[in-house]
């Protein structure tokens, strides 16, 4: 099976767009009735427009490329296997569903390909903002349509350091249990004068935005633990088009897997400083207290 | 000397005075703002010069805005970030301009698109005009006292919903003071922060982080949060967005528990949204005050 990446990147982009954004613009800050996913999390939310724009997502994309495997968020059920196709798509229909239900204006649709569990297409779409960002492993990134060049960005934005940075932090709504001690332990030591000391953390309340905002060049670096494969799927193919790197979210986990759950994502460089990357990441898990596991 | 104090503006010459400082913030100061967002990093790590190139755009834009109001309102006294002397307080002056030029620089330095110029006509303590402008996208929030709150000339209306601690999303900033220990404010925040999160604690919504005190008030006039609890910041980080907050139907009290009536210089505050009655106002915020750990002072 051959697929032409460019060509699935011009099809989700026109389906975000044309199909989903309006939709998500139109109902934010309107659902006041929403379920809780999870009994025990009365702060994991989704509403019936999660539900109703994964189904939209699903059949446009299922009698387009109807060989491909299909992982959203609404559809999956724990436990299930990683889709055994190939090349899947991955969604998440509404991706910052808090931001959704309060009309913070950061909820955004995320869509990737995956070909053997690598993400090599990737939309990120902000109808809220009217940001459109994608890119095609080896194509590069576009900004509501338009080439963007990263070198010139990169070269504008100085060294990547950790007492410099701004770092995307979500406390999520896991909130009990060793995985949230760790998070807020961690958050605390990057934030200390005697820690990472680190400019400042930013938390949009969603993962692609927060991947998005990294290839952009706002964010220098994103990390989480809890998050999904349709979370970072779309916004780690972009990240990587940039330069950017993804590893593991605890110490010396230097390669994993798209489904991970835990993840430290760190901006490009310039060409001349590649090591400044390597060394961010290991001063970055000098501050990370404990160790962060998901089933 | 000391002159007479002038009778309270208007409605009408508020709402004029508001109309001036949208006029002064779409010019120029919207123009550096937006296209020297990000520009500064590389000469911002060259000590000698950097901090001092973004404390240069900073200045600039008090300037313009100084100059603008001391000329078309010469009796007004001012205080800005960028001039003031610690210890100097305006608070006593009947009325005075109260002016961050650029709120958000750690963001503006970065080029991450949350930061703003904001203003307020302060007068006999209370922000009576607030104009806060994050040209980065495109918001304008303005409001007077007694003319109702906007974003870009709509009317910000925020409809009338729940209001509770724990389905509340809830703006929280680390701040710049990092200091652990009994000498600093830091470890205070961060057990307060862990408390409203925790499953044991208030287990709200969510907190979000802009990294600008100004667009947090104002994101909290709109209803998109439903409060933000801040310590360490000053009157200019604040008053443009106090005005906005009341006339858009919400509150302004203490950060910490028990202050419900404070100055403007405050330092610790609790915004909350309209689109409640008072009751539940008041509800939440002593909800919110029982998850505060430690007294924070300044």
């Amino acid at each position: 099976m051959d697929i032409d990446f460019l060509s699935v990147e011009q099809f989700l982009c026109d389906l975000a767009v044309h199909k989903v954004g309006s939709l998500i613009k139109s109902k934010a800050g309107t659902q006041q009735n929403y379920d809780l996913k999870t009994g025990s999390r009365a702060v994991d939310i989704v509403t019936k427009i999660d539900r109703q724009v994964e189904d939209i997502i699903k059949s446009e994309i299922s009698s387009k490329y109807p060989d491909c495997g299909f992982i959203g968020e609404e559809s999956y059920v724990k436990g299930d296997p990683r889709p055994d196709n190939k090349a899947f798509f991955c969604v998440d229909p509404i991706d910052g569903t808090t931001n959704f239900v309060h009309d913070f204006p950061f909820s955004c649709t995320s869509l990737a390909l995956c070909v053997d569990m690598i993400p090599v297409v990737g939309v990120i779409y902000n109808p809220h903002l009217d940001l459109l960002i994608s890119a095609s492993k080896g194509s590069g990134v576009r900004v509501n349509g338009e080439k963007y060049d990263y070198g010139k960005k990169i070269e504008s934005m100085g060294p990547l350091l950790l007492n410099k940075s701004i770092v995307a932090l979500q406390p999520g709504s896991a909130r009990e249990g060793d995985n949230f001690k760790t998070k807020m332990a961690t958050y605390e030591n990057l934030l200390s004068c005697d820690g990472g000391f680190v400019h400042g953390f930013r938390n949009l309340g969603s993962s692609a935005m927060s991947l998005a905002y990294i290839a952009l060049g706002y964010l220098d670096s994103y990390w989480d633990g809890g998050c999904y494969i349709w979370d970072v799927a779309a916004g780690v193919c972009i990240v990587n088009e940039t330069g950017g790197r993804l590893v593991g979210a605890n110490p010396d986990e230097w390669n994993i897997d798209i489904d991970n759950r835990a993840y430290l994502v760190v901006r490009g460089t310039e060409p001349s400083a590649e090591d400044e990357q390597e060394t961010y990441i290991k001063e970055f898990w000098k501050s990370v207290k404990g160790h962060l596991k998901y089933d | 000397m000391s002159s007479p104090k002038s009778l309270p503006l208007t409605k009408e010459e508020l709402k004029d005075i508001e109309s001036t400082l949208i006029n002064i913030v779409k010019g120029e100061v919207n123009y550096l703002i937006k296209n020297r967002a990000g520009a500064y990093f590389d000469s911002y790590n060259n000590k000698a010069n950097d901090v001092d190139l973004v404390t240069e755009i900073d200045k600039k834009v008090e300037n313009i805005i100084r100059d603008a109001l001391t000329f078309k309102y010469p009796a007004y006294g001012f205080i800005g970030e960028e001039s003031y002397v610690k210890g100097e307080s305006q608070l006593g002056t009947d009325k005075f301009w109260c002016v961050d030029p650029i709120d958000g620089t750690t963001n503006f330095v970065h080029g991450y698109p949350m930061s703003c110029c904001s203003i307020a006509l302060v007068e006999n303590g209370f922000p009576v005009v607030g104009v806060v402008s994050n040209p980065s996208l495109g918001q304008i929030f303005h409001a007077s006292k007694g003319n109702g709150a906007f974003l870009n000339s709509e009317a910000i209306n925020i409809l009338p919903r729940q209001l509770i601690l724990q389905k509340s999303l809830v703006a929280f900033e680390g701040g710049a003071e990092r200091t652990e220990g009994p000498d600093g404010n830091f470890d205070a925040k961060m057990a307060t922060l862990k408390s409203l999160l925790s499953d044991k604690g208030a287990h709200i919504h969510g907190v979000r982080c802009t990294g600008s005190a100004a667009l947090n008030m104002c994101y909290v006039s709109m209803g998109l949060f439903d409060a933000y609890w801040e310590c360490g910041v000053n009157s200019w980080d604040v008053a443009a967005g106090a005005c906005i907050l009341v006339e858009a139907g919400g509150i302004l009290v203490g950060g910490m528990p028990q202050d419900w009536r404070i100055p403007l210089d405050n330092r610790c505050y609790l915004a909350v949204r309209g689109g409640s009655n008072p009751e539940e106002q008041r509800w939440f915020v002593e909800a919110f005050w029982s998850h505060v750990k430690g007294r924070i002072s300044y």
